[in-house]
């Protein structure tokens, strides 16, 4: 007994010494990389400029994306939910208001919160806040950043706090995570022999986009892990895989992914679900030359022309029928679809993917009208939930995997059930 | 694609078929042109303005496919075979001599004036009987009427813009049918439209 309860200490003692640990280097931060700009000093049109840079940062990270205001009236006054499964973060302001906002912040308080997940006075951000992938910002770009923040428009409204579970609630435990997950802040630079074209793609995408938050698979401690861009499914969507094979092989080519990433329109599909926003709030603003850079890291100058996959099986001819009843109307006989209002879908990748997720949410529940990018817009679709039972969904999502997705599963009405059940988080 | 369909179906009441039409036969074809039932209108053709709902009873009692109009011009006549169908000319009653008598509904878009040159209309007629019938089975709170008839009729469109006198017409039948509505009966709503009920041009 008097054994036990010492080696019962002894595991406690060791416990606390990790965490200890853990919890130092997860509160240890590395010196700043110095501010590039003397904000002081700067004169009018060095200030213009660097706040017009600035907007182009705010824009390839797409911090509009989280921190606007879903009641209107601000891109930057904060509220939007994002439902996790530890509860229910809300964008915080970071509009340059004292009070509610970020309007007492430095440049290095900025550059500390976006690169380490760190606000001023040691709060830890939840990693909702994609430091781990801003990690890499440039000094030069959060201080571009900074200048435009500073820039805009204060909204006077408080924060909405968190809807955390314990022990999710308790932020300084975050230093742990910290510790364990956190990447230090490191400013980007191109790899040895990196063509600047993929570098910047790299960037873009890794870093400032921070398209991994979605779409890279995450661990038990909802941490990213490997494969890097290997698609995951997140509040209720799949995130498909975006590794170089996995979309050559769903028919994607340079032009058509600057088409899709421009406009929103391509062969292969239109964004939807939590994509959509990121089409219109930040791929549609990029240059030609930013969007080249992410095909050029993406596919790696590789490609094939947008086409079906026909799977080895012969497609299910119950599904067939419940597609020229309900799906054919407006995708056509064949799945070619009509310009500007209903996409093709026989070069369409959502019944190419692994995850058959989105094609039985968008079945089920329709899509709103889109108004996407640079003019383009679809119409909208109807949810076919009322009029598919289970079986039925199952036979229209089989004969739309096996006619164009080249996949020959057969899935069936309890996949339908665990697939409805995994849908929408809220 | 050349293949073909044997099409069977219960429309307004009526056995119809087997027929032997193309596999992808649009529904709005398959009843103007087979069928010889010409009041369901097409205007978009794209299933964006409801000209040419009908309903479709799938044949599962208290379901809710068949309580939700589908237009005609994108449902394929693949979806309706094997089900009944429900279009505009099944809408009015008879009055036991062979004559027809207009449905609440119908009665109540002549009596508000609701329409003026009658191309949607067919739409907001079944749009409408379909809310009545989803009100017999569940009955929403008179206060919430309003808000009820908007979101049943939000996705017909008028060109002729009747849309104050088609909604004031549908929000009658439904506050004076009783069963359609819970909670205290308000002084019976006149039927006919008042001059402030106007919703022209
Ligand atoms: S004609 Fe069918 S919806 Fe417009
Ligand atoms: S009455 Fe003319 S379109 Fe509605």
């Amino acid at each position: 007994m008097v054994r036990l309860l010492r080696y019962l200490a002894i595991a406690v003692l060791l416990a606390l010494i990790v965490t200890g640990l853990l919890y130092w280097k997860g509160t240890r931060l590395a010196p700043l990389p110095p501010a590039t700009v003397d904000f002081a000093a700067l004169a009018a049109p060095d200030r213009a400029a660097l706040v017009a840079r600035g907007a182009e940062v705010a824009r390839d990270a797409d911090c509009v994306a989280c921190h606007l205001d879903p009641e209107g009236g601000s891109e930057l006054g904060g509220g939007y939910p994002m439902h996790l499964p530890m509860g229910t973060l809300y964008g915080t302001n970071i509009s340059p208001s004292r009070e509610h906002g970020i309007g007492e912040w430095s440049a290095d308080d900025l550059y500390r919160a976006v690169a380490w997940g760190v606000a001023p006075g040691g709060r830890n951000l939840y990693p909702a806040m994609p430091y781990v992938s801003y990690h890499a910002i440039t000094r030069a770009d959060s201080d571009a950043l900074y200048a435009w923040l500073m820039a805009q428009r204060p909204v006077e409204k408080p924060s909405r706090r968190p809807d955390l579970m314990f022990p999710f609630n308790v932020r300084p435990a975050l230093s742990l995570w910290n510790a364990l997950f956190r990447p230090d802040a490191q400013p980007f630079a191109p790899a040895e022999g990196e063509a600047p074209d993929r570098a910047r793609g790299r960037y873009l995408v890794d870093v400032l986009g921070h398209c991994g938050e979605c779409h890279t698979p995450r661990n038990l401690a909802f941490a990213m892990t490997e494969p890097a861009l290997g698609g995951q499914v997140l509040e209720g969507a799949y995130a498909p895989d975006l590794q170089q094979n996995s979309m050559v092989r769903r028919g994607w080519n340079p032009d058509d992914l600057i088409a899709f990433l421009h406009r929103g329109v391509s062969p292969q599909g239109v964004p939807t679900l939590t994509m959509l926003p990121v089409l219109q709030q930040s791929t549609s603003h990029m240059d030609d030359a930013s969007l080249t850079a992410i095909s050029t890291y993406l596919l790696g100058g590789q490609g094939r022309a947008a086409a079906a996959l026909p799977a080895a099986v012969s497609p299910d001819p119950a599904g067939r029928l419940h597609y020229l009843g309900l799906c054919a109307g407006c995708h056509g006989t064949n799945g070619q679809g009509q310009p500007h209002s209903s996409v093709p879908l026989a070069t369409n990748t959502t019944a190419m993917m692994d995850d058959p997720l989105n094609l039985v949410r968008v079945i089920r529940e329709g899509i709103a009208p889109q108004e996407l990018a640079h003019g383009e817009r679809m119409q909208r679709m109807p949810g076919y939930a009322a009029q598919l039972s289970d079986q039925q969904l199952a036979e229209l999502v089989n004969y739309l995997r096996q006619q164009w997705g080249g996949r020959s599963e057969v899935l069936t009405a309890a996949d339908m059930q665990k697939l409805i059940k995994a849908g929408p988080a809220h | 694609m050349a293949d073909r369909i044997t099409f069977e179906a219960t429309v307004n009441g009526q056995k119809v078929g087997p027929l032997d039409i193309p596999a992808d036969l649009m529904l709005t074809e398959l009843l103007h042109e087979y069928l010889g039932l010409t009041g369901t209108r097409v205007a978009c053709g794209q299933g964006v303005c409801r000209a040419c709902s009908v309903l479709i009873d799938d044949g599962v009692a208290g379901s809710a496919a068949a309580l939700t109009p589908l237009p005609a011009c994108v449902t394929g006549a693949a979806y309706a075979s094997g089900k009944s169908i429900r279009t505009i000319e099944g809408m009015a009653g008879d009055d036991g001599q062979g004559n027809p008598v207009p449905s609440a509904i119908q009665q109540a878009f002549l009596d508000h004036f609701s329409f003026q040159c009658s191309f949607c209309t067919p739409g907001f007629v079944i749009s409408a009987q379909a809310l009545v019938e989803r009100l017999e089975r569940a009955p929403v709170p008179r206060d919430q009427v309003e808000d009820t008839v908007l979101a049943a009729m939000n996705e017909n469109i008028c060109r002729c813009t009747g849309y104050v006198r088609y909604l004031g017409a549908v929000r009658d039948v439904v506050l004076n049918t009783p069963g359609l509505t819970t909670g205290d009966p308000e002084p019976a709503v006149t039927a006919a439209a008042g001059p402030a009920a106007g919703g022209r041009g």
